[in-house]
């Protein structure tokens, strides 16, 4: 029976996907493991799941880089800090561990997140079936193909690693030769030329029950928006949650705000403020999403046909936002810069003109048309 | 096509601010100044393909198209990153004087 192995970044969002996964390899008699970083993957892992924990030295450090990226870094300067402070040394740190893994649990198949470099070199290095789990869906060609040194330094920075593992540098931005499975579809991502070895299965949403208490009967019969900035960006949303309540306050609409309370301040009666939601349970409940374009919160908004405002910050939101905008799902609004007049406004349009509620259900269709964790399992299954 | 008179510093900074207002079309920018050391990235956000609407909007007034295309194309990443509206202004006035 084929093996395989997923090498994972200590990221939630990208351990989700590989967890709905696994679920389908075991359901047909297959044998699945980790490698990763215990305190952050394990939690996410299901219950006597086969993990092969990563030497955990280096990583408390890491997160302190990645939380004080979090708070300042913005736009494009942010994926030098992806790269350099983030994506490059964690790599460093997770090769001899997943090389360990690999020679304890010989897989058939390798399963490499994008994000976790290390397995693309050990793959590279023993000749191994290798798959990519594209869990965003931005780095996929060069990120600005208007200005070709960005893709061009990225390709350098991915060159470096292989040159240090000895192998030849190749320009695929990390991606596996064999196999890339995209948790995205072409309706949201817009129509690319990609090779016939990238694979669309549509977004991975977690059904995880989710028990954070929530009080639904707060909710009166007019339009609904959910205004979040997801769990990392939360520090950084002073000005975005002032602005929020600035916007909606006295409008004929309900807003739930997701924030700490301290941050916002005294609330009106029609802005309901938690500092944590049950996201997946609440999106059926309102009818226009504001964020800052995080992909998790994105597809789960799709995924329930909602149109979006975003205001992306770093990363890949700038993409995927641009994405959504491309899609006709949604409008973007400038982090830094957007006033409550244009906050209300694009949320006035968000909700009012059906394009873009067509355009959002659009999206919900082909992700449900995907095949999502089930097809990769198969796609997997098949490069075994 | 290019002037037959070289423009002043300041007439290609009102031009170039005119541009970006145009093309970030949001309230905001009416209110914030536009200066030499604005930064693209970090004061108005923009983005990628706005800077290219910028540059053939620019290419347009100010003409010398290939000099352009190769200034652009060959920014650094870490140029890129730091990119201040001078920096393009002074491009403008190079291009304009006598070689």
């Amino acid at each position: 029976m084929p093996r395989f192995l997923f090498v994972v970044p200590p990221l939630a969002g990208h351990v989700n996907p590989t967890v709905s996964v696994a679920k389908e390899l075991l359901a047909r008699g297959h044998e699945v493991a980790w490698v990763g970083h215990r305190g952050a993957i394990e939690p996410w892992l299901p219950g006597g799941a086969n993990l092969f924990p990563v030497e955990d030295c280096g990583s408390p450090l890491l997160a302190a880089q990645r939380a004080a990226m979090a708070r300042t870094v913005r736009g494009l300067e942010s994926l030098r800090f992806l790269f350099d402070d983030f994506l490059l040394p964690l790599a460093r740190m997770m090769l001899a561990d997943v090389e360990r893994a690999v020679e304890v649990f010989r897989p058939s198949v390798l399963v490499v997140d994008q994000q976790a470099l290390a397995g693309r070199l050990v793959a590279r290095r023993r000749g191994l079936a290798w798959a990519s789990f594209a869990t965003t869906s931005t780095l996929l060609t060069d990120p600005v193909p208007e200005l070709p040194k960005v893709g061009e330094w990225l390709c350098q920075r991915l060159a470096s690693l292989d040159l240090e593992a000895a192998l030849t540098p190749t320009e695929d931005f990390g991606l596996s030769p064999h196999l890339v499975i995209v948790f995205s579809t072409e309706a949201l991502m817009g129509a690319k030329v990609l090779p016939a070895h990238f694979h669309f299965v549509g977004p991975s949403l977690s059904d995880r029950p989710d028990p954070t208490p929530f009080p639904w009967d707060w909710f009166r019969a007019v339009p609904r928006i959910l205004v979040t900035l997801g769990t990392v960006n939360v520090d950084r949303g002073s000005h975005y949650f002032k602005t929020a309540l600035e916007a909606f306050q006295d409008q004929p609409l309900q807003v739930v705000l997701v924030a700490p309370p301290e941050l916002v301040g005294p609330a009106p009666e029609n802005v309901l403020v938690r500092v944590h939601i049950p996201q997946l349970a609440v999106l059926p409940h309102v009818n226009a999403i504001v964020c800052h374009g995080g992909h998790n919160t994105v597809c789960e908004a799709l995924a329930n046909g909602l149109p979006l405002v975003l205001a992306p910050i770093k990363d890949d939101q700038m993409q995927i936002a641009r994405q959504v905008v491309g899609a006709g799902a949604g409008i973007k609004l400038r982090f830094g810069r957007f006033t409550a007049a244009d906050l209300r406004q694009s949320a006035e349009r968000a909700l009012g003109d059906p394009k873009f509620r067509d355009a959002a259900k659009r999206i919900q269709a082909s992700f449900a048309a995907a095949g999502g964790a089930r097809r990769a399992a198969e796609l997997l299954k098949g490069l075994a | 096509m290019s002037d037959p008179v070289t423009p002043t510093q300041q007439e290609v900074l009102d031009t170039l601010a005119g541009f970006l207002r145009e093309i970030v079309a949001e309230p905001w920018i009416a209110e914030v100044p536009i200066t030499m050391e604005t930064s693209f990235s970090q004061d108005l956000e923009l983005e990628s393909i706005e800077f290219v609407a910028l540059a053939t909007k620019l290419r347009d007034r100010y003409g010398f198209e290939a000099e352009f295309t190769d200034w652009l194309a060959g920014l650094e990443f870490e140029e890129i990153i730091a990119l201040r509206v001078g920096s393009l202004v002074e491009f403008i006035l190079r291009c304009h004087s006598p070689r």
